[in-house]
């Protein structure tokens, strides 16, 4: 007697019109389904020309997106209205005058690029050196003078200088751009410690000179006792004015003061807890700039939380942090499978139906329902199978199109939405950079083909599974009086 | 005895009150053709569902060898006892004329197709290929592929012209005496009953 799979087969094989609709219909669903996942986890190819790489080399910064993400994930971890501390984010109640106020901040632990990122991409082939540059850290001057403007309002001023640490500061984006040049004695390397480079104003104003020590205190210690020395092993010039991290004389040009990497955290009296912005890292052969780029984005790091820029200006963002687009393709995924299952419920409905002569016949000779069920099952599953494998070779053409589509209408929600800000007053958050998008790449892992495959089987097993509910239900003698 | 029903009864549930059936005694024995005669909405259709398991009766039982059929279910007793063939052949038309005799059992399909006369060059032709009587010998050599002792007929020959319908009725006829089945066939058919060796008569459902 011939069994499920081989009646399954012949019908396929032999009425192969009947599964034209089921073909078509899984072939979308795939290609949607594809589209969906490749749109989700592709990368938005964009460019700022506020942030590039200066010379053959590669920046790594902080995504702000991600940023704001990860900061509001845990601050609901926390809890609403919860005083606590969780991954560097704490919130706090404070009674003020005007009842209770809550603040929110993050410590450098949350901030900072992580250094075991930094390093596993320093250690490409084709990297030849690198550098880190420190969050801007404002800091008491203690026993010397900074520069001011007396005609300017400082009423929002911190009363501190700006100290930068650098892991090598020849590396350091002011002096890679030959903005920033040394007058007197050298840059601080990666093996200094408790060492800076000031300006040549702020050593006229002082009558200091290398060799010095410059004393700085933590602006938070109001006792005033926490004191670092740093010496003084370079004086450097600057050709324009750099440009203020903030209002007020403590972010002005001549206040800021390079050091070696790790003392910003020691004088702001966060020891041990640094906090990374920027990293740099130097291609060793130019003619092999692309080469090590992709070498480098082989790196398995956390990508969703960097931009990494090359010195076009072009980065790629990842799609969870480009506005709502990961999102926008979970729900499409969503509404795919929900559309699909209907349609392919009704589909084998149709069938069913359309075969209860044939379920009829089956029943008589004693085969039994799950046997004529799993027949169908089999057959939808053949052809939802070759409909899964055609779609492949198109899936990269289609996601490609789909994902341009969506990012296309993410671009231009943000251009409205960038318009409608346009007159509101910034609440002194951080900005993020502009940034223009041009291009999407895109990629059908295996991993997606793979999550592709099993759903199409899922949905085929579950709208068969449905649809065989209207032949469960139906008695074998009313069948054969249909059929007489 | 092969096949009883004892005292049986039908009602459909939407009409509890208009018997389609009511308590009908009939015994069937191995190696006779049997015809169920009766005029239309007699029951005829719905007594020979009841015999081949298809449906419960509401009152009564079929016992086949002694055994209601309900003790081994109703599924076993038509994949073990029972084989059908029916007015409109109902063959599977994605399939070949061997593979539709193989739905039947386990029997090799090229004896069974030669022994009623379908020849080696139609057996891998797809079944809508052939005529009505082709198709009709078909389903009965299907029938005869399970190792089933009842064969259950429902107008057989309903569907074929006269010429054909004559050689139908000699193979059900062959295949009681012959192979020593035994065959019921629901008919409308006078030349058919009268070759069957017992006839059984249901009359019109009584109106209440």
């Amino acid at each position: 007697m011939l069994n499920s799979v081989q009646r399954a087969w012949r019908s396929v094989v032999r009425k192969p019109v009947k599964s034209l609709l089921l073909f078509l219909t899984a072939a979308v669903i795939s290609l949607f389904l594809l589209s969906g996942m490749a749109a989700g986890q592709a990368n938005v190819l964009s460019q700022d020309t506020a942030r590039q790489a200066v010379g053959a080399g590669f920046r790594l910064d902080n995504n702000e997106k991600n940023r704001s993400r990860r900061y509001s994930e845990i601050s609901e971890r926390i809890g609403a209205d919860t005083e606590g501390s969780l991954e560097g984010v704490h919130q706090k109640k404070m009674e003020t005058a005007y009842g209770t106020q809550w603040i929110g901040w993050a410590d450098n632990s949350f901030e900072t690029l992580k250094l075991p990122d930094i390093e596993a991409l320093a250690a490409v082939e084709g990297i030849s050196d690198y550098n880190i540059t420190t969050c801007v850290t404002t800091v008491r001057p203690v026993g010397f003078k900074r520069i001011e403007d007396p005609d300017l309002d400082q009423h929002q001023d911190l009363g501190c200088v700006t100290l930068l640490g650098n892991r090598k500061m020849e590396f350091d984006s002011n002096v890679l751009s030959g903005n920033v040049t040394l007058k007197e004695g050298r840059m601080t390397g990666p093996e200094d410690r408790d060492v800076c480079v000031i300006s040549e104003e702020l050593a006229a104003e002082n009558g200091l000179a290398l060799g010095d020590e410059l004393s700085f205190g933590d602006r938070h210690d109001e006792s005033g006792s926490a004191v670092q020395r740093a010496e003084i092993i370079g004086i450097y010039r600057t050709k324009q004015p750099m440009a203020a991290y903030m209002s007020g004389d403590t972010f002005r040009s001549e206040n800021v003061i390079f050091t070696d990497l790790r003392f910003p955290e020691k004088a702001e009296g966060a020891e041990g807890d640094p906090c990374f912005e920027h990293a740099y890292f130097q291609v060793a052969d130019v003619d092999r700039y692309e080469e090590v780029r992709a070498a480098m984005e082989q790196v398995e790091i956390d990508w969703e939380r960097y931009d990494f820029i090359d010195r076009n200006g072009d980065l790629s963002t990842m799609s969870s942090n480009f506005n709502d687009l990961e999102k926008i393709s979970g729900l499409f995924v969503a509404v795919t499978l929900l559309a699909g299952f209907l349609i392919l419920s009704l589909i084998f409905l149709f069938w069913i139906r359309n075969r209860s002569r044939e379920s009829g016949i089956l029943l008589s000779l004693g085969v039994g329902k799950g046997s004529i069920l799993g027949q169908l099952f089999l057959e939808a599953v053949l052809i939802s199978s070759l409909a899964f494998l055609l779609s492949l070779p198109a899936a990269p053409g289609v996601s490609k199109l789909a994902a341009d589509y969506l990012v296309a209408g993410q671009q231009k929600q943000a251009e409205l939405q960038k318009a409608a800000d346009a007159d509101k007053v910034a609440d002194g958050g951080r900005t993020e950079s502009e940034q223009t998008v041009t291009g999407v790449k895109i990629a059908i892992t295996g991993e997606m083909a793979g999550i592709c495959g099993a759903g199409i089987l899922l949905l085929t097993g579950g709208s068969v599974g449905v649809a065989g509910l209207f032949l469960l239900r139906k008695k074998p003698a009313r069948i054969l009086s249909e059929l007489s | 005895m092969i096949l009883e029903a004892r005292d049986v009864s039908y009602r459909y549930k939407s009409q509890k009150d208009r018997p389609v059936l009511e308590h009908m005694d009939a015994a069937f024995s191995c190696g006779k053709l049997y015809a169920v005669l009766g005029p239309s909405g007699s029951g005829k259709t719905t007594f020979l569902s009841l015999l081949a398991g298809l449906d419960v009766p509401t009152e009564g039982e079929i016992l086949y060898d002694g055994e209601p059929v309900m003790a081994k279910g109703l599924r076993e007793h038509r994949k073990r006892h029972i084989s059908l063939v029916f007015q409109s052949y109902n063959l599977i038309d994605y399939l070949t004329v061997t593979e539709n005799v193989r739905l039947g059992g386990k029997k090799e399909p090229g004896k069974l197709l030669e022994g009623i006369g379908i020849g080696p060059e139609f057996w891998k032709r797809n079944v809508l290929q052939l005529s009505g009587g082709q198709q009709q010998r078909v389903a009965i050599a299907r029938a005869l592929a399970s190792e089933a002792k009842v064969l259950l007929a429902d107008e057989p020959t309903g569907n074929l012209d006269e010429a054909t319908a004559f050689e139908v009725t000699a193979i059900l006829k062959q295949i009681a005496h012959e192979e020593g089945k035994c065959v019921i066939v629901v008919t409308h058919s006078r030349e058919l009953a009268g070759e069957a060796d017992e006839i059984i008569r249901i009359g019109p459902a009584p109106l209440s």
